[in-house]
C-alpha cells in the first residue's frame, strides 16, 4: 500500500466519558479527495486534531507517509507536508491579511531566523503572494488587519493560508461553514481545481458538496468509521441511511 | 492618501520630532543654564533602551515576562565587577589566562550585553516552557534569585552594592563628561530601535507576532513557535543589558536593586504608558514616567498613588498608550 498517504489504526481518545474517538480505522490515498462525513458531534474534529498532532490519542497509530507520526508535535508534521483548516477560524487578527498569507508562504520557506529584509519584500513573499490572495479573492483586502474581515472573508483567509504552503496533505474542517452561498460555490469550484494535484481529507457538512466532490467517502458515527467506500456505495449502504443519511432526509 | 498612509506619515513626523528634541537637547540646557536636565535624559535615554527591549517580548512575542530588570541587573554587575578588579588590581581570575579586570567600555559595554543575553539564554529556556500566569511568576522568580544572590555576595558590597570612581573609558570620549555620555546614550538607543523595527518588520518578527497572536495557527503551518520565542527572549535580554552597563555608568554605581521586581514592574509601567507594540512608545513612556517621578516625589513620596490613576486613564482610553494618542493610531478600538 505504498499510495497509501495516511493511515490512522484503531484510535482512541476520551473525554472524560465521552468516547470522542472510538477504534476509529481510515486510509487516505494519495491524490484523492477524501470525505469524512458524520453527524454532529461524531468526533470528526477530534480525529482531525489527532491526525494534524492539534491533541495526542490515548491509544492507536497515526502514519503519514510511512513514518509513524502518533507523539510528534504537530509543527514537525506540518513541516512534513501537511496543511489545515480549522473549522473554528485560527488566524492572525492583529497582522493584515498580506502578512497573514506571508507567514503561511515564509513558514514554508525553511527557517526564519531572517532578522534584517522586511518579510513582505523577500524573494518568496513577492512571487508567491499575489496568487495567493487572488485564489481565494482577498486581493483587495490585503492591507487591512486580519480582525477587520467579514466572517465569510476570514472564512477564505483561513482556508488560504492552509492553501498557500504547497502541502502535499490538506485537511479542510469544514471549510465552508459560514461562507454564505457565493463562497461556497467558489469554494468548491477551487477545491475541484486542486483534484489529482493534492491529497485532500474534507470533513464537510454539505452533503452536495461532498458527493460532487469526493472519490471515498468515510462514514463517522459516535467516533467509529460505520463505513467506507466511493460515493455511490455510501449512498446505497443501509447502515449509513439509517445511521446518518436517513436523518437529513 | 488612506488613512494607514495618513498614519504612516504622522508616526514618520511624531519620530522625527522627537529624535530632533533629543539631539537638540543638551544644547539648549546648555545655553539655559538647565544642565541638569543632560544627566536626566541620559537616564531617560538608558530606561528607554530597557524599556523597548521590554517591549519586544511584551508587545511582539506576547510574552509577559515580570522579570526583566534581571538582566539590566547582570549587565550593570558586569561593568561594576569588572570595574572593582581593574580599580582593586585584584585579578578576577587567573585560569587560563590572568584577568585583571577593565575599564574599557569597547569591553566591558559588549560583555554586559552578552552576558546578559546568555542570562536570558538560560532563564529564557525553562521559562518559555510554561504559559500564562506560569510564565509571569517564573520570570519573577528567576530575577528575584539573582537578586538575592548579589544581595549575598559580600564581595561585592552586598545589600551596599558598588561605588564606581570613575565611568569606563572610551577611546575619542570623555564619557565622565555629562555632554559626550548623553550622546554615546542617544547613538546606541538610536541604533537599538533602528535594529527593533528591522526586526519586528523581518520574517523573523512575522513569526513573533503569529506566534503572539494564535500559536496553535503558527504550528499548523509549521513553525515551532517556542524557537522564536526564545531568539526574542535573548535578544530582549541582550537589550536591557546594554541599558544596565550604561546605568552602572551613569550613576557609577550598581546594587541588587536594579534587580528587584519593583524595577521591572517600572519598565512595564513605562512600556504600557507609551504604548505597546510600538518601539518607538516606550521611549515617550520612559521620558513620563521618570518625569513624573522627579517631579511627584517632590510633592510626596507616595507619589506612585498618582501614578496609579494615570496608567489607568492611558491604558482605558489609548489604545496604543500616549505614541498612539500622538500617531493617531490610538482610537481604533474594534
Ligand atoms: N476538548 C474537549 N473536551 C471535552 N469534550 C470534547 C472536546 N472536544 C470534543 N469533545 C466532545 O467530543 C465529541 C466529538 O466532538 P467533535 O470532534 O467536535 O465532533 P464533530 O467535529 O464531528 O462535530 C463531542 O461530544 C464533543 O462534545
Ligand atoms: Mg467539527
Amino acid at each position: 500500500m505504498t499510495d497509501t498517504i495516511l493511515e490512522v489504526r484503531n484510535l482512541h481518545k476520551t473525554f472524560g466519558a465521552v468516547r470522542a474517538t472510538n477504534g476509529l480505522n481510515l486510509g487516505v490515498t494519495r491524490g484523492q479527495i477524501h470525505a469524512l462525513i458524520g453527524p454532529n458531534g461524531a468526533g470528526k474534529t477530534t480525529a482531525v486534531n489527532q491526525i494534524t498532532g492539534d491533541i495526542l490519542p490515548d491509544s492507536g497509530l497515526v502514519s503519514f507517509k510511512g513514518e509513524n507520526v502518533t507523539r510528534l508535535a504537530a509543527h514537525r508534521r506540518a513541516a512534513r507536508g501537511m496543511a489545515r483548516s480549522f473549522q473554528i477560524t485560527h488566524i492572525f487578527e492583529n497582522l493584515t491579511v498580506a502578512e497573514n498569507m506571508a507567514l503561511s508562504i515564509c513558514t514554508h520557506q525553511g527557517h526564519n531566523f531572517k532578522f534584517w529584509q522586511n518579510s513582505l519584500k523577500t524573494k518568496a513573499v513577492r512571487e508567491k503572494l499575489p496568487a495567493a490572495l487572488a485564489r481565494v479573492d482577498l486581493t483587495d483586502r490585503a492591507d487591512l488587519p486580519a480582525s477587520h474581515l467579514s466572517h465569510g472573508e476570514k472564512r477564505q483567509l483561513e482556508v488560504g493560508m492552509a492553501l498557500t504552503g504547497n502541502p502535499d496533505f490538506l485537511i479542510l474542517d469544514e471549510p465552508m461553514a459560514g461562507m454564505g452561498p457565493g463562497g461556497t460555490v467558489a469554494l468548491t469550484q477551487l477545491i475541484r481545481t486542486l483534484k489529482g494535484k493534492l491529497t485532500i481529507l474534507l470533513v464537510e457538512h454539505d452533503m452536495d458538496v461532498v458527493f460532487s466532490l469526493a472519490d471515498r467517502i468515510t462514514v463517522l458515527v459516535y467516533g467509529q468509521d460505520i463505513a467506507t467506500g466511493p460515493p455511490d456505495d455510501i449512498r446505497e449502504d443501509p447502515a449509513v441511511r439509517q445511521a446518518y443519511l436517513g436523518e437529513e432526509e | 492618501m488612506t488613512h494607514t498612509q495618513q498614519q504612516s506619515i504622522r508616526k514618520k513626523a511624531c519620530v522625527a520630532l522627537g529624535a530632533m528634541i533629543l539631539v537638540l537637547l543638551p544644547w539648549v540646557a546648555a545655553l539655559t543654564g538647565q544642565e541638569y536636565y543632560i544627566s536626566f535624559f541620559s537616564r531617560v535615554l538608558i530606561y528607554a533602551i530597557a524599556a523597548v527591549s521590554l517591549d519586544l517580548l511584551l508587545g511582539y512575542a506576547g510574552t509577559v515576562s515580570l522579570g526583566h530588570a534581571a538582566y539590566v541587573g547582570v549587565g550593570a554587575y558586569v561593568v561594576g565587577i569588572l570595574f572593582f578588579h581593574s580599580a582593586e588590581m585584584e585579578p578576577l581570575f587567573t585560569w587560563p589566562f590572568v584577568f585583571k579586570g577593565c575599564e574599557n567600555a569597547l569591553v566591558v559595554i559588549p560583555l554586559a550585553v552578552i552576558i546578559s543575553a546568555l542570562f536570558a539564554l538560560v532563564f529564557g529556556a525553562l521559562s518559555l516552557r510554561t504559559r500564562g500566569m506560569h510564565f509571569i511568576m517564573i520570570t519573577l522568580a528567576f530575577a528575584q534569585m539573582l537578586y538575592y544572590f548579589f544581595v549575598s555576595l559580600e564581595k561585592y558590597g552586598g545589600d551596599d552594592g558598588l561605588s564606581l570612581y570613575n565611568r569606563s573609558a572610551l577611546p575619542g570620549l570623555d564619557l565622565g563628561n555629562d555632554t559626550q555620555f548623553y550622546y554615546l546614550c542617544l547613538t546606541l538607543l538610536a541604533a537599538f530601535l533602528f535594529f527593533c523595527t528591522r526586526l519586528v518588520a523581518s520574517r523573523f518578527g512575522l513569526v513573533l507576532r503569529g506566534a503572539r497572536d494564535n500559536e496553535r495557527r503558527l504550528n499548523a503551518l509549521g513553525a515551532n513557535a517556542y524557537t522564536y520565542k526564545l531568539a526574542c527572549f535573548v535578544i530582549a535580554g541582550a537589550g536591557a543589558g546594554l541599558a544596565g552597563s550604561l546605568l552602572a555608568n551613569q550613576t557609577e554605581y550598581v546594587s541588587p536593586g536594579l534587580m528587584h521586581w519593583t524595577l521591572s514592574g517600572e519598565l512595564m509601567v513605562m512600556v504600557l504608558i507609551g504604548g505597546m507594540g510600538t518601539l518607538f512608545g516606550p521611549v515617550l513612556g520612559a521620558a513620563a514616567f521618570l518625569f513624573m517621578e522627579e517631579t511627584l516625589a517632590m510633592i510626596t513620596e507616595h507619589w506612585m498613588i498618582y501614578m496609579g490613576p494615570f496608567l489607568l486613564l492611558v491604558v482605558i482610553f489609548a489604545k496604543r498608550g500616549l505614541f498612539g494618542l500622538l500617531t493617531g493610531e490610538g482610537k481604533g478600538h474594534d
